[in-house]
């Protein structure tokens, strides 16, 4: 039996939102510290991880592990299909073949049940091990969503460099090419507004901007983003959510070819 | 002599706080510029005098405070809150301009980081340089037991080692390149006789390797240039020789390829003057210096607004000069084997001198042997290549960066330009960049293929060759296939390490299925 009562539903709409684009089909690990996901974009190079703790819901029952797979744009139809201020409830039966979305308005006077067919996902679950990150660069959610989108309009890939200086942001393309320098910046009134840059050694990597912009769907999460950078490592840009969770973006950089540049 | 060099100063401490936003503070001028602090303070002075309200002024104000517990106290203000903490001193308290800045920084910390990152690129240097860091020499206090050594002027080694660039941005290329011009400005006038006499030295060592007439014209037509040249501030040599190099940093800016030629001539003299020691590569030095001098004057000239349409200019010339396409590799090891001090010195000055006479001396090199065309032409697009490199480099923001050869590459190159003939068509010039642990961008051009092949014992031409690194040593004169990499220069295009060909990463090879 799994009964996980989520006040703030449109915490999950919104979670919903930031990874459908990546993942088609999902499963959700459910366990009593809470309510997980793991996976990986179709063509392997993106990994979306999920974890909403069991201590963000206001209610949480999970009897027995168990993982339910779902089709992400399928889930995502239905919880459009709650208000932004309803409770949404997420029960299931062990062994059972289906979830169920209950929505409550905020008044108590209106109660939805959406029930969805599970489907079964032969999903591989990735190890991922703690690593030590050479740079870790804090900043505005809004901000790094607002580069990656402009850099996309300019060159399909970025370079993410992060220095003592600050981290540069650098796309190249046919009509030109664009470098976005952002200086680490404590000192403003709001925390969330200041870019912080943790960084023990000089990072410079490559990533397909499609992704980065995909994983910026989770925006609304947070304020703030913070990018995880080493060299030889994929990134890892990761949501908060407040005081639940988290949602990482992991992404394997583009590795530059031996024989890329042959300028004279 | 003081005078006009205050308004070099001054002019260059517009660009650097209001094109670089740079923080200015007299520490750092003081050791950029080889002035005494006390000059440096003044010449803030005069500068925030001149430019009133156009910029922002932190005033460092020292004196006894008002309150019961007297201390001294040393406390930096800003200009609008001035009036106000000098009222909280007793009496009198100095008022000194500690930095000027476009805007006041919001991390405090701002304020010493150029000074801080030139601070630790002095300490850098190798222990046998006697900086003006070390000894103290420019500090307002000073102790009869310090032994100061403010003549000796040659101690500045950073133009020699490219590596030893540091930090960040715009200070760093002060504090490294920017250094052999005013060293040469300084000591020039202590030791213009001194300096003569090197260069004479220089080349009768040339004679050696065999490059005398060329040295001789290098030499000849520089100085020539040098009178010809309009100097805005000439009225001493050392000016003269000032004002020459920034002639051609703005005349650069004008005529991208005009320029893009001279500067790598200043190289070349420069080379001459290196060739002297024996176990050195003429190109090594060559590239070394395209690259500083490039740079430098790139950093220097306050033109880098302008700077950006040049380099796209130049790398352009590049792909015209397809049929010479060699490249000259700089060797890092270069600085190490730096000769004396003196010798230095001079190479910087007469490096900055010939800055514009390339095309003379080409016209000259060539008519000196069967020989030197081929070489000389190889030279040629080998400056382009690397002036190209260097502004690409130049372009990320951090000037800092430095071209990285591996010293078997140069041997490569080298041979190649004394070979014109292609041999090995398997050889390939890959651009590397990478960040290194500094955070600077290094793009290292490596020459990727079967080394043996190409090897081929010997090759008389030059001296060169031979002067090669340790490594490299013995003469060998390696072919290159220049035609090889014609093919691949028209159909590569320069745009660097954006256009690489990349390939995704799968997260697989990186995290294991559980």
């Amino acid at each position: 039996m799994l009964e996980l009562r989520l006040v703030q539903g449109s915490l999950l709409k919104k979670v919903l939102e930031s990874i459908k684009e990546l993942v088609n089909d999902a499963n959700f690990d459910c366990s009593s510290t809470g309510f997980s996901l793991q996976a990986m974009d179709s063509s392997h190079v993106a990994l979306v991880a999920l974890l909403l703790r069991s201590e963000g819901f206001e209610h949480y029952r999970c009897d027995r592990n168990m993982s339910m797979g779902m089709n992400l744009n399928n889930m995502a139809k239905m919880l459009k299909c709650a208000g932004n201020d309803d409770i949404i409830t997420i029960k299931a039966d062990d062994g059972g073949d289906t979830v169920t979305f209950m929505f409550e308005s905020p008044t108590q006077d209106k109660i939805s049940d959406f029930e969805m067919k599970l489907m079964d996902i032969d999903s591989e679950h990735l190890g991922i091990p703690e690593a030590e990150y050479h740079a870790i660069v804090k900043m505005p959610s809004s901000e790094f969503a607002r580069i990656c989108r402009d850099l996309s309009s300019i060159g399909d890939t970025v370079v993410i460099s992060v220095t003592k200086e600050g981290v540069k942001f650098s796309t190249r393309g046919d009509i030109g090419s664009a470098n976005i320098v952002c200086r680490q910046n404590t000192s403003v009134d709001k925390p969330e507004e200041s870019t912080v840059i943790d960084m023990n050694e000089p990072v410079s990597l490559t990533f397909a901007l499609r992704y980065m912009n995909s994983f910026t769907k989770a925006t609304p999460l947070s304020n703030t983003v913070s990018i995880s950078l080493s060299n030889e490592l994929p990134v890892v840009v990761e949501y908060k959510i407040a005081e639940m969770g988290y949602v990482r973006f992991y992404l394997a950089p583009k590795i530059e070819e031996e024989e890329e540049d042959t300028k004279p | 002599m003081a005078q006009t060099q205050a308004l070099t100063f001054i002019n260059e401490i517009q660009s650097l706080v209001s094109d670089k936003l740079q923080v200015v503070s007299y520490k750092w001028l003081s050791r950029n510029y080889m002035v005494s602090s006390d000059e440096a303070k003044r010449v803030l002075q005069e500068f925030v005098q001149k430019n009133e309200g156009e910029l922002e002024v932190v005033y460092a104000l020292s004196g006894w405070l008002k309150s019961n517990d007297r201390s001294y106290h040393v406390r930096l203000v800003t200009g609008p809150k001035l009036a106000e903490a000098q009222k909280e001193f007793d009496g009198d308290c100095s008022v000194q301009v500690y930095s000027v800045q476009a805007s006041i920084p919001k991390d405090p910390a701002l304020l010493w980081n150029a000074e801080f990152i030139q601070a630790e690129e002095l300490f850098k240097q190798p222990s046998s340089d006697d900086n003006c860091l070390r000894d103290n020499r420019f500090c307002g206090i000073s102790n009869s037991f310090v032994r100061r050594n403010v003549d000796a002027s040659t101690v500045f080694s950073a133009a020699p080692q490219p590596k030893s660039a540091v930090g960040e941005g715009p200070t760093k290329i002060n504090a490294v390149q920017q250094s052999p011009k005013n060293i040469a400005r300084d000591s020039i006038d202590k030791a213009d006789t001194k300096r003569q006499n090197v260069i004479k030295e220089v080349k009768s060592e040339s004679n050696g390797t065999g490059n005398t007439v060329v040295l001789d014209n290098i030499n000849k037509p520089t100085a020539a240039k040098e009178k010809a040249l309009p100097l805005p501030t000439g009225k001493k040599k050392v000016q003269v020789d000032k004002s020459g190099s920034a002639a051609g940093g703005s005349l650069t800016s004008f005529w991208g390829r005009a320029s893009a030629k001279p500067k790598p001539s200043t190289t070349s003299v420069e080379n001459s003057s290196t060739v002297s020691n024996p176990a050195e590569s003429t190109e090594d030095a060559q590239t070394a210096c395209v690259e500083e001098c490039d740079s430098g004057n790139d950093d220097n000239q306050n033109v880098s607004l302008r700077r950006s349409s040049n380099r796209k200019r130049r790398v352009v010339f590049d792909f015209s000069d397809e049929d010479e396409d060699v490249v000259n590799l700089a060797s890092p090891d270069l600085p190490n084997k730096q000769l004396s001090q003196d010798s230095r010195q001079n190479d910087k000055s007469t490096s900055e001198k010939t800055t514009l006479n390339f095309d003379l001396q080409e016209e000259n090199k060539s008519g000196v042997k069967e020989e030197k065309p081929t070489d000389q032409k190889a030279h040629l697009p080998l400056r382009e290549n690397l002036s190209a490199i260097s502004k690409c480099t130049n372009t990320e923001k951090s000037s800092s960066e430095k071209l990285h050869i591996c010293a078997p590459d140069v041997r490569v190159n080298k041979d190649s330009v004394n070979n014109a003939p292609p041999c090995s068509p398997k050889r390939r010039k890959v651009m590397k960049t990478r960040i290194d642990e500094r955070g600077r961008e290094v793009i290292e051009v490596v020459w990727e293929g079967e080394e043996t092949v190409v090897k081929k014992p010997d090759k008389v031409t030059t001296k060169k060759a031979d002067s090669h690194t340790n490594a490299v040593n013995s003469a060998q004169a390696t072919k290159k296939p220049p035609a090889n990499s014609n093919a691949k220069n028209g159909k590569g295009g320069n745009k660097k390490a954006g256009n690489k060909d990349t390939k995704q990463g799968n997260i697989l090879s990186f995290f294991k299925r559980a």
